[in-house]
């Protein structure tokens, strides 16, 4: 921000003279218009900083934009943000190419030749508002109204909410594969299972001294990776008192536990059962330094430890030693991951991994975990949260019925997330009129009948509530850096211009004029708060500082302690996992996992995230398949060979990844690639992992277990060389040949 | 000469307002992120080359994370190193550039002068740590990915060597600034992209001459070590190795 003369100051200065010199009517002063008129923040050769929110993912991060020109030109992590304290991702660093994006959709349009032809038609704005008020007051029933989002902003959600509501349809579904992936639903159901709240637990990583992760890959895709990298950095070296330990326990190596110092690889789906059975060598064996723990005796009723070192592969000897390494330390926490949320066994097994933290008195306490603190006005109050798989099902059913006559769909890219098996694609064709907000022609958008683009998250408003937190609450503000390049119209502003159309209930529940007035009504519930990091004397100029600093926070870290509300008398029990597909003619578990780089695919249009190497494997721009040195061995394949992995509900190939890091019995493949659109970067590469998963077994239907399913693995006998940056022949880089 | 560089680091006082500039790099708090690649890429535009060219070892990163593997499977380990010019004192790239386009600076930078290099690639194949790339084609930023340019950087075009400069640019703006304030620069208050970046802090940029910065006191540390310290190479990049915790 620059120091001395801000153009606010200046404007108050100029304002003041005017008035101070008395010009008399007779003296009249015309300003010299030029032609071209350049931004007023703008000085030539000077950047102004804008500080908005990261929407690549939805941490919620901090940025500050540098703005030159009036074209931003770099995305920095906001400094003054309590989540991100300055730093940034690949992920979000990227973000300028998905504002410059070459195959961004330029206005509204219709697909003129019919659904999946790819022909589109520009129409005009007024137009497209015509025709969604018209569907929307032809429906014979407002519940045949649906809208699906990926997490959005809060205050689109907030939005979205009232003008259901006052429709009399159903709310928003949220969904989309990178938050199913972390099972941030699955987490919030935890919470509230344990501590009565649905929120998401904080995880204090930089105080702790030993951290058991089970399947969280918390420094790559997981909650708020940026966040959990900082706190991370601070628990190997930033602190006195000693350097952390981390212990991850997953089938694959992640990333994670490369940075990790011991790796446990346990069979997919048995996290939970070592959990458990760590948890009662503790209780039973009295371990740790906390007292007796005979009040916690009863959550480990009827537990044989033998049978989680039968499922999991563990020895008896090594799950001792696992157990006092947790119990010994002083500020220990265990961390419940996505991969859990894959399993048949999802639930049980993150609640056999909180129990630890119960039984070692963790909640509330320094390294321990905590509650987010709720911010301190009303529309703030409650975090957006994925819908539970089930009602997404809930919802193709309806589609597939006929029950849907208009679905609206945002930030989300359903046609290409969801499992081929759940059906969507062939559940949309039974749906009259399907809308997507869409700002490239993702594969949802070439199966609608209108695109609406919302603008990119440089261009456009909003606010979002920090989840999981930071050590305070925390809101990050959104505001546009730069003009929109193109006639998009941002999503918020399209429903509250359809509520005024519709009149009667929606006009009332929505009065504002636009979103950015209902963002500033928003920010005034803040002003005046005695917690707030800044202040200001009136609502006006509390909304300048808050876009100012890139939204609100407070001014000093306030964590909460987690009151237990769940009975200490109930038992855990974690079933075994059930996987699709019979061992004998499917040997090998599949493990798809998140691309750091490329999320749930959502990156893959940004041409820098492509050509970044991942890091456990360095290959970019496709799909591999990671197997272990003997499984190849055995298959007979190497390095690049062409192979095709075959589960019972679809198939794919892709080259071989030779992967030291991973269970034999295991093959892991990445997410992110394998679209047919989603413009030149991404369209016809690689090949989409999620489309092998079926549904989870018998008796979990409603569940996503995307981790649940078995392959067999086929050699091609073709090879199919990747672009890895590590060299195999060990002959060097090859810039010089 | 090498000696004497050292030297002046740890006992005499450095000549006024002669900076070395130089960076630590935390193994222990590196987690392979990338975070510090695409921030290279977007600061210093960098070009993308593809699937094909990459796959010939063409990519351009000024800076990439190597991924080393310890062990066999189960008790197998993955190391990260992030690797970047090393900006050495006694730089193997600089006498064998026939045109002096490859030239060291009087903070110890190596800088790689664009208009002057005719692309005979000696350079890059004298660098022992291979951080020079080659544009084997004109960078392509097709319309309006060219907006995203950052208009402090040049872009380079087909057939010169590119390398990491510390942010150069970053550095002249500060010490502009600094300048036109009348003050001095801050430590820290220089930052390159990728140590901005860094989500873990693994990677700290500052002034080797100033006993007092953060990067003299993190290179003191008993964890120091540099990249192919055996060739006498004298890299202003120093690693502090992984440790250990006992439980």
């Amino acid at each position: 921000m620059a120091k001395g003369l801000t153009r606010r100051g200046f404007l108050k200065i100029a304002a003041g003279a005017g008035a101070a010199t008395g010009l008399s009517p007779t003296v009249r002063r015309v300003a010299l218009e030029p032609f071209v008129r350049p931004p007023e923040e703008e000085l030539p050769g000077r950047a102004t900083w804008f500080a908005s929110t990261c929407r690549q993912c939805p941490a919620g991060c901090g940025i500050i934009v540098r703005v030159i020109n009036g074209r931003p030109r770099k995305i920095e992590g906001n400094p003054a943000h309590p989540l991100n304290r300055g730093k940034l991702c690949a992920r979000g660093q990227a973000g300028l190419q998905a504002v410059y994006n070459p195959d961004r959709l330029k206005n509204a349009v219709r697909q003129s030749g019919g659904r999946g032809s790819r022909v589109f038609q520009p129409i005009q704005w007024e137009e497209a508002l015509v025709e969604l008020t018209t569907a929307i007051q032809g429906l014979q029933d407002p519940r045949r109204l649906a809208l699906l989002a990926g997490m959005p902003p809060d205050h689109l959600h907030a939005i979205w909410t009232r003008f259901l509501q006052a429709l009399g349809a159903p709310p928003p579904l949220i969904f989309d594969l990178h938050t199913a992936m972390e099972g941030r639903a699955e987490s919030a159901a935890l919470a509230e299972r344990w501590f009565g709240e649905v929120n998401l637990p904080i995880y204090d990583l930089a105080n702790a001294d030993v951290i058991f992760s089970f399947g969280a890959n918390f420094l790559e895709t997981w909650m708020s990776p940026v966040a959990q990298s900082v706190d991370y950095g601070q628990m190997r070296q930033g602190r006195l008192g000693g350097r952390g330990f981390l212990v991850q326990f997953e089938s694959r190596l992640s990333a994670t536990a490369a940075s990790a110092d011991e790796w446990i690889p346990v069979e997919p789906g048995t996290e939970g059962l070592v959990a458990l059975a760590l948890g009662r060598l503790i209780v039973e064996e009295n371990l740790g330094r906390v007292g007796r723990h005979r009040e916690h005796a009863h959550l480990y009723r009827n537990i044989n430890v033998s049978d989680a070192v039968e499922a999991s592969g563990i020895p008896a000897e090594e799950m001792m030693r696992l157990a006092r390494i947790f119990a010994d330390a002083e500020r220990q926490v265990a961390i419940p991951g996505g991969h859990l949320a894959g399993h048949t066994n999802g639930p049980q097994a993150m609640d056999a991994v909180m129990a630890l933290n119960v039984v070692m008195r963790r909640l509330g306490r320094e390294g321990g975990l905590f509650l987010p603190q709720p911010v301190p006005a009303k529309r703030f109050a409650k975090p957006v949260l994925p819908s539970r798989f089930a009602q997404v099902e809930r919802l193709i059913e309806r589609m597939q019925a006929g029950e849907v006559e208009v679905l609206l769909i945002h930030g989300t890219n359903p046609v290409y997330e969801l499992p081929a098996w759940v059906g969507f694609q062939e559940a949309l064709a039974q749906v009259p009129l399907v809308i997507s907000f869409s700002p490239f022609v993702d594969e949802t958008a070439v199966q609608a009948d209108l695109v609406l683009p919302d603008h990119t998250y440089l261009e456009g408003w909003g606010y979002q509530l920090v989840t999981p937190g930071a050590d305070r609450p925390v809101i990050s503000g959104q505001q546009p850096v730069m003009e929109p390049l193109y006639d998009t119209r941002a999503t918020g502003d399209v429903f509250l211009a359809l509520a005024a159309r519709l009149g009667g209930d929606a006009a009332q529940a929505l009065p504002w004029p636009d979103e950015v007035s209902f963002l500033e009504e928003s920010s005034a519930q803040l002003h005046d708060n005695s917690v707030s990091a800044y202040d200001a004397r009136t609502p006006a100029g509390f909304w300048s500082r808050w876009r100012q600093f890139g939204g609100w926070w407070s001014k000093r870290a306030i964590r909460r302690e987690p009151e237990v509300v769940r009975s200490s008398r109930t038992a855990i029990h974690v079933p075994l996992p059930l996987y699709r597909g019979a061992v004998e003619q499917y040997p090998f578990h599949l493990v798809p996992y998140p691309s750091i780089t490329l999320s749930d695919g959502r990156g893959a249009n940004q041409p820098w995230l492509q050509e970044t190497p991942d890091p456990m494997t360095t290959a970019r721009w496709n799909t591999w398949i990671e197997l272990n040195p003997e499984t190849a061995r055995d298959l007979g394949v190497d390095d690049n060979d062409l192979v095709k992995v075959i589960s019972p509900f679809g198939k794919l190939q892709a080259a071989v990844v030779v992967y030291p890091g991973i269970r034999p019995d295991t093959v892991a493949i990445p997410t992110g690639q394998g679209h047919q659109d989603y413009g030149r970067f991404a369209a016809g590469r690689g090949a989409k992992v999620i489309d092998l998963l079926g549904p989870a077994a018998a008796g979990e239907a409603g569940r996503f277990a995307f981790g649940a399913t078995r392959v067999r693995i086929e050699k091609v006998g073709a090879v199919r060389p990747l672009a890895r940056l590590e060299d195999l022949d060990g002959e060097g880089r090859e810039n010089i040949r | 000469m090498a000696k004497a560089a050292k030297t002046s680091v740890e006992e005499t006082p450095p000549e006024e307002g002669v900076r070395r500039w130089g960076m630590v790099i935390d193994l222990d708090r590196c987690t392979g992120c990338q975070a510090c690649v695409v921030a290279c890429h977007a600061e210093n535009n960098v070009p993308v080359v593809g699937e094909e060219e990459s796959a010939r070892g063409r990519s351009m990163h000024w800076i990439r994370v190597e991924r080393y593997w310890e062990g066999e499977y189960p008790n197998v380990k993955a190391r990260f190193m992030p690797l970047l010019c090393q900006q050495c004192t006694q730089a193997p790239c600089e006498p064998v550039c026939p045109v002096f386009a490859t030239y060291h600076t009087p903070e110890g930078l190596n800088a790689q002068v664009y208009n002057r290099c005719i692309g005979v690639r000696y350079c890059a194949n004298n660098c022992p740590y291979k951080v020079r790339t080659f544009n084997w084609f004109r960078p392509q930023f097709p319309e309006p990915l060219d907006q995203q340019l950052n208009p402090d950087v040049t872009t380079r075009s087909r057939g010169i060597i590119e390398k990491c400069t510390f942010c150069v640019q970053r550095i002249r703006r500060v010490e502009l600034d600094a300048g036109a304030e009348g003050r001095d620069v801050h430590d820290g208050e220089i930052q390159p992209a990728c140590a901005q970046s860094c989500p873990s802090s693994a990677l700290v940029f500052g002034d080797l001459n100033d006993p007092d910065s953060r990067v003299s006191q993190l290179a003191r540390s008993r964890r120091a070590f540099r990249l192919l310290d055996f060739l006498g190479t004298d890299p202003a990049v120093i690693y502090l190795k992984g440790g250990e915790t006992n439980v």
